[in-house]
């Protein structure tokens, strides 16, 4: 798999954009550069559209939220938002998923981090089964894992936890979660450890002191798409919940066949929702870059 | 490192994996061989829903929609992903403002973003797309009760949120491309074309490739958008293969539990054999290291 290694800049997300643009990098402004421009203004308009209209469609007053032909001027309101908060369980769909996104951020790196620098460590057949494994196993259909869990979740009495969700997705994303981690543990000369143990330093004294501090970046890449998938989880909170661990994903599926007053609520749900996570992708842009280029088994 | 110390780093997230993938995933396999229902034991019935599974109509056209829908898919992923990764790639100072812009449609939950997608094409709730092509064509076009239509809103959807990761992998490959060798061709009076066509393409087959068996693996398993885009999926033929295990295994209470878990066993079966080039270089990859 050459493009695990083609790009192993992972952990310096390129930052040339800073350069001065030098005369022979950019000649002049041409017809052809504002073509380019044009065309990624309206991708780019296209892209953010279907957000910009939910945004109108939440302000609206209610009764010309959804008509049809559609209005476009209008005396914004915050009306859906105060009903959302006041008529509907949101803050505690917030809640679980929150609970769901941090408990499975925190263990899927637990658990990950020594599994990941374990198979970036030592080749041999067991390695090369278990990501080969790790790799089948992404791309499973959900379903084959998560009715079984629905059964057992049962059985065990914790169905409709926020608990039983968290578990779920430390597993289903473990094999993304190792399979990231170990690309930036693969990038970390050997010698370190190697220095490291001559030192006196304990297989995981070393993994704790030396290669935990200068995984920075890789924790952190590792940990901000376990976090965003959990966040962003409909099929296995949707099957493994019922109303007291329900997320805002299987909140907002569940307005959908409602009434008008519901579905804006809905909408403004949504946008509750997505206005951190476009936040997100301004901030922490380097992170999802380089999370997506070293050659993750993401998609 | 020692034997015993991998074994110990490992332990924790295999029993993981092995507790709720592997024991869950047989549970699969079992069911599948079975006539059950959930917190029953089954009653073991042999290949029988295989048969079922396979001189089922409604799985050949859940089979079909979701194979047309992967091909034009993951098609336009990779020739817009390429075409917008270039002139992404080119950008200066403003690179970082537009890549922000164009990851929002991929860090939004996918059901979220179908959500309002929907609502752009929904004639009941104002979308603004639809009354556009029915304000300029003359025609009502019905986005969700026409199949083909409504086949046109989520691939667009699909495309939408995909498109993201597509032209960010590429972009990677790009800046792998060493810049004499582009120089070279231009030196060489090769076109802008016939650079890109000859020179660059080749060079990152292996990043287009790479999309390509993501792209593909997602688009397979295609189901959260299903829920807001094609109420009446069942109805119209726009049936995905996971949408339609859901309905025949939890949704009308899981009654054909076991068809679907033979669904299930199917559709992993046939992507393993899509893996398999990907499974044999990471093993001899893993080997290596």
């Amino acid at each position: 798999m050459t493009t695990l290694q083609e790009h192993g800049s992972a952990l310096e997300p390129s930052r040339s954009d800073g350069e001065p643009p030098s005369a022979k990098r950019r000649p002049r402004k041409s017809a052809h550069t504002y073509l380019v421009g044009g065309v990624l203004v309206l991708v780019c308009w296209a892209m953010v559209s279907p957000v910009l209209w939910t945004a109108m469609a939440v302000t609206k007053p209610t009764d010309v939220a959804f008509l049809n032909p559609p209005v476009f001027t209008y005396e914004p309101t915050m009306t859906a938002f105060v009903d959302l908060w006041q008529t509907t369980l949101f803050a505690d769909y917030l809640v679980n998923t929150l609970v769901v996104a941090v408990l499975s951020t925190i263990a899927a790196l637990v658990i990950g981090l020594p599994a990941a620098y374990a198979l970036s460590r030592f080749p041999s057949w067991v390695s090369a089964v278990l990501l080969v494994l790790a790799l089948v196993f992404r791309a499973l259909p959900r379903f084959a894992v998560v009715l079984p869990m629905y059964d057992l979740s049962r059985a065990l009495g914790v169905y409709d936890t926020t608990f039983a969700v968290a578990a779920a997705l430390v597993a289903i994303n473990q094999p993304f979660s190792i399979w990231l981690l170990r690309n930036f543990f693969a990038e970390i000369p050997k010698e370190l450890d190697e220095a490291a143990m001559l030192d006196g330093c304990s297989r995981l004294a070393t993994l704790r002191r030396v290669m935990i501090p200068l995984m920075g970046p890789g924790i952190l890449t590792a940990g901000i798409f376990v976090f965003l998938f959990a966040f962003q989880e409909y099929l296995t909170a949707n099957i493994l919940t019922d109303v007291s661990a329900r997320t805002v994903p299987v909140f907002i599926a569940t307005q959908l066949g409602q009434t008008l007053p519901m579905l804006q609520q809905a909408g403004a749900a949504a946008m509750l929702l997505t206005l951190p996570v476009v936040a997100f992708a301004f901030i922490a842009q380097r992170y999802l870059v380089a999370g997506l280029n070293s050659g993750s088994v993401k998609g | 490192m020692r034997r015993r110390e991998f074994l110990g780093l490992i332990a924790p997230s295999v029993l993981v994996m092995g507790g709720l993938l592997v024991l869950p995933l047989y549970r699969t396999v079992e069911w599948s061989l079975q006539r059950v229902n959930y917190g029953e034991a089954g009653t073991f019935v042999g290949l029988d829903n295989y048969s079922a599974a396979l001189s089922d109509p409604r799985l050949g056209r859940a089979v079909l929609f979701t194979v047309g829908l992967t091909a034009v898919v993951v098609a336009t992923l990779i020739v817009g992903g390429y075409l917008l990764a270039v002139m992404v790639n080119g950008l200066g100072r403003s690179k970082p403002f537009v890549l922000g812009f164009l990851l929002i449609s991929y860090v939004v939950p996918n059901i979220v973003g179908a959500t309002m997608f929907s609502w752009l094409f929904d004639a009941n709730f104002g979308g603004v797309v639809n009354h556009l092509v029915s304000t300029l064509t003359g025609h009502e076009v019905l986005w969700f009760i026409d199949p083909w239509p409504n086949r046109l809103v989520i691939a667009l959807d699909t495309i939408w949120f995909m498109l993201p990761f597509s032209m960010l992998v590429i972009i990677a490959g790009l800046q792998g491309v060493p810049a004499e060798v582009i120089e070279a061709s231009r030196i060489d009076g090769a076109s802008t074309f016939r650079t890109h066509w000859s020179v660059i393409i080749p060079s990152i087959r292996g990043v287009l490739g790479f999309v390509a068996i993501i792209s593909i693996m997602d688009v397979l398993r295609t189901f959260d958008q299903l829920v807001p885009l094609s109420p009446q999926a069942t109805q119209i033929g726009n049936e995905s293969i996971m949408l339609y295990i859901y309905n025949v295994a939890f949704q009308d209470g899981g009654q054909q539990l076991g068809l679907g878990s033979a669904i299930n066993v199917l559709l992993i079966l046939l992507i393993v054999i899509l893996l398999y080039p990907f499974i044999r270089g990471i093993a001899k990859e893993a080997r290596q290291a």
